[in-house]
């Protein structure tokens, strides 16, 4: 990495880092996108290709970014049929395109499986992440052990820094939702554990069977045989043999979850999942009889993402943090996502989430074509940002998300860019109901959601 | 104090009425604002009066019994006045609709003129005669009397339709409030956010040539945010509407199905996909290369691929180094024709990520043009994940055009075709497969006028059959 990149990834332990401010950053970080634009821009055979075609030769100031920033898209630009026809040859190839580093050395003889394929990919120290698309294709994040060394002291820096609770490994850690079992989340799992669990504790892990990739493209697979019409009915009956198992498994989760809570209520906890399943979870907990009285004032909760479309009560999160009596003031919340390498926690004074001094955050227009002239105050406008700490993929990415970005200081008193907690993404915000006579065979395929 | 800056704020745009129609009257308000993102305003509708929208059962349509012929004048009249420069309510539309449609002015224009062309009488009269086998049973108690001596009437008698219009095609408008009249329906429209105007607008040209007339009063249209179950649950009724027509697919149709049941059925208008089928005969030289890739194109480019039956995916027949001239022309006609329209809209982002990921695998894809809006052909081997829009052709090589039937599926609308001599050997397996029709390549638009659409003959599945027994002969 260059100089510039440099002293602000060194910021990554810093107690202030968050103090300063976005015109403090600006020119440090401007001269650190372009380090990172010229390490990779010949690196990056997709980045390559975008700075051509932009003409883009250097960054001199943020905005010039902009044109080569990757949409989240793009990671999910591989052909499906590759992962149907299980070409894991060609598949291979395709993440070479948004790699920095050859990808050499995977055998690919005999995989049984896309499981199997990033396996091997992980043993050569390439690491697979995928996000969970619902219904379409997922994501597939490259990234490198650098990356994953990163991820395991950013995660435990930024919770300490959003609730407060210092690592001192002396919590049961309790885990309350199904996550997919991806070398990120697996690397975030283990940090956490080292710095806050009693080492004679074990995690609890939802009792559910482990979310793979595979299991993730299996439902995007079938999609897609039905809809070309070559899947045959055992198949789909089959498929949703499989799919009602899985829900039953996860709805068998919440008692056994709860039931384990109760029997170690005594330990100090450390809770963690998405609101769904935590509300879940608490509901078994009230439902037995239990709550605020029977539990620590200690303890601790660390919730991801939000509520992704779950309808849950108005008081949900009064709700989990009375039944496991946590304490108010550690209300943490963090914004992030799979295809960036750092967190930004929510203050527990202002309610934002701050944003580090090694991501540069980019406001643009809805469309995600151009930078907002976004300078001072409180805007609108769909997130960009750019991970200076990413090294196995290009860092910069334009997200689906629409967030109020504010440069003024946040009420916690640090001065350093912060968002406020209403993000929203906009596929959300949009159906409206326009229809036309154009249309494809999506639009015949039932019930593979 | 508040710094916000919102570059959205919906204050600074100006709020455009959009009336309802309510059997000859207008009805103005602003009660409820709605957002059309397509058309980039916010406009202001009155609440849906329902009683005055749905007119009981006691009363007997007001068409029935009008005669089909008069009706078909009264259409015909309405077609010359729809573009006629001093009506002003559809003057108004055409302006709007130009000002923020996705597709220059001229395209826009010209399908304004193709939907008035609709409103011809020998049209309209073919529309009836090949869906009916006795199109008097429209106009009258139509006899008849079987092999046993038994006799009845038989009536294609008026329904009550409710029709979930498409938005961004005058042409459906037309062509609804047309068949709407023809089967002498009782029709409540419900315009799209898309276009909440142009419906009002073709219904206020009738109402201007004769407000009392009983075409005009058997027509409302409204507008309400598609799956509102404050207005669905209320209207979405047996006792109200007989059959819902409705076009698109996804959340347009989901929302219409749980309302489905006994004596509430659905027609509908199913979102599609067009495809082309070009046999090796296409390659022989290349004045034949060119000639055909033109053919094809002009099918691409059908409403600069905005409509159903412009093609998408091209399946062609030969070896990989012929099927890549034929893609090289293919652009060159694409681009010709884009560069005619004035048509440059960018790709979205979605698609241009996943066409810049098949430049990058340049060994397993062929791209011909870039992803600028001006025109692009792919070479594949299968079908791309995407839908190709926007003057994109993914042209899938083939060893046999027996090969490409296996992608024909249930959204397949129309398949054009080359050499002609072969479409014979190929319409089975295509109808078997899914697919509505198989035209000559380069003739994806236009269709012999009465034909069914959607493999069915939709007015006779809007009427409401109805038998009066009348006994046995002669007992």
């Amino acid at each position: 990495m260059g100089s510039a990149t440099d002293k602000l990834t060194a910021l990554v332990a810093d107690p202030q880092r968050f103090s300063f401010s976005a015109d403090e950053l600006r020119a440090t970080q401007v001269a650190a996108l372009d380090e990172r634009f010229q390490e990779r821009r010949d690196r990056i055979r997709l980045l390559a290709m975008r700075a051509r075609d932009a003409g883009i030769e250097r960054i001199t100031c943020i905005a010039d970014i902009v044109p080569v920033l990757f949409p989240h898209t793009a990671y999910k630009s591989y052909p499906e049929s590759f992962l149907m026809d299980e070409r894991w040859d060609k598949l291979t190839k395709w993440l070479g395109t948004i790699s920095p580093y050859p990808i050499e050395g995977i055998d690919l003889e005999g995989i049984s499986g896309i499981d199997d394929w990033i396996e091997r990919l992980a043993a050569k120290g390439y690491f697979i992440s995928c996000s969970s698309g619902t219904t379409g294709k997922s994501a597939m994040l490259i990234a490198s052990q650098k990356d994953m060394d990163w991820s395991k002291i950013d995660t435990v820096n930024v919770f300490s820094w959003g609730s407060g609770v210092e690592p001192k490994q002396d919590r049961m850690i309790v885990g309350s939702a199904p996550v997919a079992s991806v070398p990120k989340n697996r690397t975030i799992a283990q940090a956490q554990y080292d710095a806050y669990a009693n080492p004679e504790w074990p995690r609890w892990n939802y009792p559910v069977p482990p979310i793979t990739v595979g299991s993730l493209t299996s439902m995007v697979v079938m999609r897609k045989k039905i809809a070309d019409g070559t899947a045959r009915p055992e198949e789909i009956a089959a498929f949703e043999e499989t799919s009602a198992a899985r829900a039953k498994a996860i709805e068998d989760a919440v008692p056994a979850t709860a039931e384990h809570i109760i029997a170690h209520r005594d330990k100090k906890l450390q809770l963690s999942g998405m609101w769904n399943g935590l509300w879940q979870v608490a509901k078994a907990v009230r439902d037995r009889g239990y709550g605020r009285d029977d539990f620590n004032p200690d303890n601790s909760i660390y919730v991801g993402g939000g509520l992704k479309r779950a309808q849950l009560p108005p008081d949900y999160q009064q709700f989990v943090y009375e039944t496991f009596n946590i304490p108010s003031d550690r209300q943490f919340q963090n914004y992030s996502m799979q295809e960036l390498n750092s967190g930004m926690p929510k203050c527990r004074e202002g309610g934002r989430y701050h944003v580090p001094p090694w991501i540069v955050p980019i406001l643009l227009d809805k469309t995600g074509d151009a930078a907002l002239d976004h300078t001072h105050g409180e805007m609108e406008g769909r997130a960009a940002f750019f991970d200076l700490s990413l090294d196995g993929r290009w860092g910069g990415v334009i997200t689906g998300d629409r967030i109020s970005l504010d440069y003024s200081p946040c009420q916690c008193g640090n001065a350093g860019p912060s968002i406020r907690d209403n993000v929203a993404r906009y596929a959300d915000l949009e159906g409206d109901d326009k229809i036309g006579c154009a249309g494809t065979v999506d639009a015949y395929v039932r019930g593979v959601a | 104090m508040n710094t916000s800056v919102l570059p959205d704020a919906e204050a600074a745009e100006p709020v455009v009425s959009a009336p309802f129609f309510l059997r000859g009257e207008v009805l103005h308000g602003t009660d409820v604002i709605q957002k059309s993102r397509d058309l980039g305003v916010t406009f202001a509708t009155p609440r849906i009066p329902f009683d005055r929208a749905v007119p009981p059962r006691t009363e007997v349509p007001p068409l029935l019994n009008v005669p089909l012929a008069e009706i078909i004048d009264f259409l015909v009249e309405t077609g010359a006045r729809l573009l006629s420069p001093d009506n002003d309510h559809m003057q108004e539309c055409i302006e709007r609709m130009c000002k923020t449609h996705i597709l220059p002015r001229a395209v826009v224009e010209n399908t304004a003129r193709h939907a008035a062309a609709y409103l011809n009488k020998q049209t309209l009269m073919a529309e009836v005669e090949q869906n009916f086998s006795d199109p008097r049973a429209l106009d009258t108690w139509v006899p008849r009397q079987d092999y046993t001596g038994r006799k009845s009437f038989v009536r294609a008698f008026a329904p009550r339709l409710i029709h979930v219009l498409p938005g961004n095609s005058p042409g459906v408008s037309v062509k609804s409030v047309a068949q709407g009249a023809m089967v002498k329906a009782v029709n409540l429209f419900k315009m799209s956010s898309a276009d909440p105007f142009t419906m009002v607008a073709i219904l206020r040209t009738m109402a201007d040539l004769d407000p009392g007339h009983p075409i005009v009063r058997s027509m409302s249209a409204v507008y309400w945010r598609g799956g509102d179950e404050a207005v669905e649950r209320v209207l979405y009724r047996p006792q109200y509407f007989d059959k819902i027509v409705a076009w698109g697919g996804g959340d347009a149709i989901s929302n219409v199905i749980k309302y489905l049941g006994p004596g509430f059925q659905l027609v509908s208008f199913d979102p599609k996909t067009s495809i082309s089928m070009v046999g090796r005969e296409a390659l022989a030289n290349e004045a034949t290369i060119d000639e055909v890739a033109d053919l094809c194109s002009a099918d691409v480019m059908t409403l600069n691929q905005e409509a159903c039956v412009a093609s998408r995916f091209q399946f062609v027949e030969g070896p990989q180094e012929d099927v890549d001239r034929f893609c090289e022309r293919l652009h060159h006609h694409i681009a010709r024709r884009a560069a005619a329209s004035g048509d440059v809209r960018p790709l979205d982002m979605d698609m241009r990520e996943q066409v810049e990921a098949m430049i990058l695998m340049d060994d397993e894809y062929g791209v011909w043009g870039r992803t600028d809006g001006r025109g692009l052909v792919i070479r594949s081997d299968e079908p791309v994940d995407f839908h190709p829009i926007n003057k994109t052709a993914n042209v899938v090589r083939v060893d046999s055009l027996d090969d490409a039937v296996k992608w024909i599926n249930v959204a397949t609308q129309t398949v054009g075709f080359y050499p002609f001599h072969r479409m014979a050997d190929f319409r089975d397996r295509l109808a078997a497969g899914g697919a509505q029709r198989i035209v000559h390549l380069g003739e994806a638009g236009p269709s012999t006028i009465g034909n069914p659409h959607d493999a069915m003959y939709p007015l006779h599945r809007f009427v409401h059959w109805m038998a009066h027994e009348d006994g046995v002969e002669g007992r």
